[in-house]
């Protein structure tokens, strides 16, 4: 069957309706620091600077169909250390949404339709049933195995808690035993949380295929689902996307949210302070040391460096602030991993690779030996470019070194940690 | 919408050019309360050198003693921002700045005597009054006519070796230069900033010094387009020379230049590390005035932002960064509509020729402000009390005609600082 044609997208009109009043794409200076400062730059023979001035010089059909629209992460990194803000990743988001559903990549497509195809809006497919089963069968096997936990909870639909918990897929369908550090970390601090059976994943991958009208029916079920159980706060895990998709798109789309949106690393940090969680850095007496990732969509893009702070609070206590090291550039000026934006799931492996270099040379550059980052889809693609470009680095999740600072870290609970650290 | 959140300083500083982190780090030094807003401004855009003066109108030569040139500047333009600046201040205003650069890992020379004669990025040179340690050995070895060869990159943009010792070749005989790929990115486009970084990686390091002791045969100095590394230029330096086994120095690219982001990233870690509050990416929507103080409103990507401060310096730019807009009824002052002192007609902003040696009436377009750097109104009144003025958006000067951009932004800043200081303290 023949591929359906991409449809001319007139950018230069496009970009008057999108920017806000007083901005306009005419007032690149050509200056090239968003190029200079972008990963993606070069892949595809394309670059943020020479996106903008294609569009400023009609080129509508060139723009339309490059693919370098799915290299773009869509991070905002060109916008942020643009003198004059302006923001590529508007036109790229717009180009994505035009491309016909059997052009753009299959993964990320396929992730939407599996998103959208239950109540549990999960990418993995997951239906609520099998969330549930999973969650309860986990859960009763900590009990029968750790002592310390015999009275562990992980509540489903419960009505009225204050937290409403959202899940990265990744661990119910692949590694469920990842589940419990956090379940364990809410036991410690005595938090009243929830599962849901519905709306409970955390992933958007229908918003990185530029499809609004998924994106939309995706948080819209997810808030109806928070709404419903008349929760206070829908906390976020460790999970980046998850959250701008959520906060950006209920703004967007007009959504009545009867609760708050707060990250996990928020509370980490102010659980440390309160003393409800009292971790602290003597199990690295090797002093190995860390380094943190900077999630563009928490960081950068939604809470700025606030909650990069609050991230190396925790860190610094967890490992110690002299086994904390830096990447630069970090916080709001951090570079993508390259494993956002849909990525990761976009099949384009070589390029990806050639994008996560930067992220693999900041790395190397602190020497860190574990790289700490509360997104999946960063910890993913370090994961990757480490074991492609041959880091000797591994990644970890908070609520991992959270555990083992606590010593409450089971023993099936340290996958991403090395043979020392394995017990 | 997230609600507001507020912020109480003493001082708030807007903009983030040199003339906004140089009031804050002043406040900084002076205990005094601050936060700093503003959009990026065009800190990236510096070659990294900071200028007093290096250029007089109506005077032929450049200007070797930027101490004299100030002296004489003040008989014939009093008005000029570094006329009101008392020289000792200014001195101290440079040892202060670079001082603090050097505390924080960005080693500079001294304010001296005398100016410096410094390479450009097309081999011409420039008279300055300090220079980041990485380049400061090149005006020595120019002055010394040492043999030396200057490296560049293919796929690099905006440097080029070749021109660099064309126009340098009077000057400097035994200069040469030669091309080589950058480890690792030997196809495509390759940008200062990406090299920079790629150096803070002790293996790639080694690559590049293999590569450059491939070229540069006898010659022990080699200059480089400005590359060493990011956030520890200075410790990258060494370890290429120890590597090489010869001297190294950078000269600026440019822009985007490594120099600049240096600055810019810099600034923007440091300053929040010690206490300042700063939203550097946003523009400030407005400024009022009340009886306890000013409120400046904007917002980031998270939300509105409120800031309430007893005393605030306008430190917005020009043009580019946005304190100073161009419509076709004149030039306004973007936040307050403060009075802009500028050609009477929008015909007379330019004259007939680009390259007319007296330069542009409307570069000397600008705020007025009295003794004290208070911003006035058309009637010569300061328009508050709380309100200071620094950097170019300041009248009666051409800071790129003159070489002193850095100067007055960094003058001005301290003398904005101290006077608000003075307020701030009652007396």
């Amino acid at each position: 069957m023949a591929e359906t044609a991409i449809a001319s997208i007139n950018f230069k009109e496009a970009a008057l309706k999108l920017l806000p009043e007083g901005a306009n794409f005419e007032a690149c200076l050509t200056c090239g620091l968003c190029s200079s400062g972008c990963p993606a730059s070069g892949i595809e023979n394309m670059d943020p600077r020479k996106f903008i001035r294609m569009a400023m010089l009609g080129m509508d059909e060139e723009l339309s169909s490059t693919p370098w629209i799915w290299c773009c992460t869509l991070c905002k990194r060109c916008q942020y250390v643009c003198p004059m803000s302006i923001d590529v990743a508007q036109l790229v988001f717009l180009a994505r949404g035009n491309w016909p559903e059997d052009r753009k990549p299959s993964g990320i497509v396929r992730s939407c339709q599996l998103t959208r195809a239950s109540d549990s809006t999960s990418a993995m497919g997951m239906p609520p049933a099998d969330f549930v089963s999973v969650v309860e069968e986990v859960l009763a096997e900590v009990r029968a195995t750790q002592t310390d936990f015999q009275q562990l909870r992980a509540p489903i639909d419960k009505l009225g808690a204050h937290f409403f918990v959202n899940q990265n897929s990744r661990e119910p369908m692949s590694e469920p035993e990842e589940m419990v550090p956090l379940w364990k970390i809410f036991d410690v601090v005595g938090a009243d949380w929830t599962y849901s059976s519905k709306g409970w994943a955390a992933e958007n991958f229908c918003m990185f295929s530029g499809n609004e009208e998924a994106w939309r029916e995706v948080i819209h079920k997810r808030v109806d689902a928070v709404n419903e159980l008349g929760c206070e706060v829908w906390l976020n895990t460790e999970c980046g996307h998850s959250y701008y998709s959520m906060w950006h798109g209920i703004e967007r789309f007009g959504l009545q949210a009867n609760f708050r949106l707060e990250s996990i690393v928020t509370y980490y940090a102010q659980w440390i302070r309160e003393g409800k969680l009292p971790v602290n850095s003597q199990w690295n007496s090797r002093g190995t040391k860390f380094t943190v990732q900077d999630p563009c969509m928490i960081v950068r893009k939604a809470y700025g460096d606030a909650i990069a702070e609050d991230m190396r609070f925790v860190v610094k206590t967890l490992v110690g602030d002299e086994n904390f090291v830096d990447m630069q550039p970090n916080r709001s000026a951090n570079y993508c991993c390259g494993g956002g934006g849909g990525f990761l799931q976009a099949g384009m492996t070589e390029h990806r690779r050639t994008y996560g270099k930067r992220k693999f040379d900041q790395i190397a550059a602190t020497g860190a030996a574990y790289v700490l980052t509360p997104c999946h889809n960063c910890h993913s693609q370090m994961l990757d470019i480490g074991r492609f470009y041959g880091g000797r680095y591994g990644v970890v999740h908070l609520w991992t070194l959270i555990c083992l600072s606590l010593g409450i870290l089971g023993k099936n609970e340290r996958i991403y940690l090395g043979p020392e650290l394995r017990g | 919408m997230n609600a507001p959140r507020h912020f109480t300083t003493q001082l708030a500083v807007i903009g983030s050019g040199i003339a906004g982190f140089a009031a804050s780090i002043f406040a900084l030094n002076r205990k005094i309360a601050t936060a700093q807003v503003g959009n990026t401004g065009a800190v990236a855009y510096t070659t990294g050198y900071l200028d007093l003066i290096g250029k007089r109108d109506g005077v032929a030569d450049v200007v070797t003693d930027p101490w004299q040139a100030l002296a004489s500047l003040r008989e014939t333009e009093p008005t000029h921002p570094l006329s009101r600046v008392a020289a000792d201040d200014i001195q101290r205003a440079f040892a202060e700045f670079t001082a603090f650069l050097g505390e924080c890992g960005l080693a500079y020379s001294a304010p001296g005597a005398v100016n410096i004669s410094a390479l450009t990025p097309v081999g011409t040179l420039k008279q300055t009054l300090c220079v980041p340690a990485t380049m400061a050995a090149g005006p020595h070895a120019l002055a010394a006519n040492a043999a030396c060869v200057i490296v560049d990159f293919r796929g690099l943009k905006g440097f080029s070796g070749v021109e660099v010792v064309a126009n340098l070749r009077q000057r400097w005989p035994r200069l040469t230069t030669q091309r080589i790929s950058f480890p690792g990115m030997e196809r495509g486009e390759v940008y200062p900033e990406v090299m920079a970084r790629a150096l803070e990686v002790p293996a790639i390091r080694e690559k590049l010094a293999e590569a450059l002791n491939g070229v540069a045969g006898s010659t022990s100095i080699i200059g480089l387009p400005a590359m060493l590394g990011m956030h520890r230029p200075d410790h990258v330096r060494a370890e290429l020379e120890r590597l090489t086994g010869r001297e190294i120095f950078e000269i600026p690219t440019m822009p985007p230049s490594v120099p600049g982001i240096r600055l810019r990233e810099l600034f923007q870690q440091v300053l929040p590390q010690k206490g300042v509050t700063l939203v550097p990416q946003q523009k400030v929507t407005s400024l009022s005035f009340g009886d306890d103080g000013a409120t400046l409103a904007l917002s980031d990507n998270f939300g509105p932002i409120r800031v309430h401060a007893q005393a605030v310096i306008l430190a917005t730019g020009r043009f580019l960064s946005g304190g100073l807009e161009a419509h076709p009824t004149g030039i306004r002052e973007h936040l307050l509509d403060l009075p802009v002192t500028q050609p009477a007609a929008r015909a007379d902003w330019y004259r007939a020729r680009y390259t007319d040696p007296r330069g542009h009436p409307i570069h000397r377009a600008g705020i007025e402000v009295d003794d004290s750097f208070r911003p006035l109104t058309s009637e010569g009144r300061r328009y508050h009390d709380r309100l200071f003025a620094a950097g170019v958006i300041l009248a009666h000067q051409d800071w790129i005609r003159g070489r002193s951009g850095a100067g007055i932004a960094i003058a001005t800043a301290f003398k904005a600082v101290t006077e608000a200081e003075r307020f701030l303290s009652g007396r």
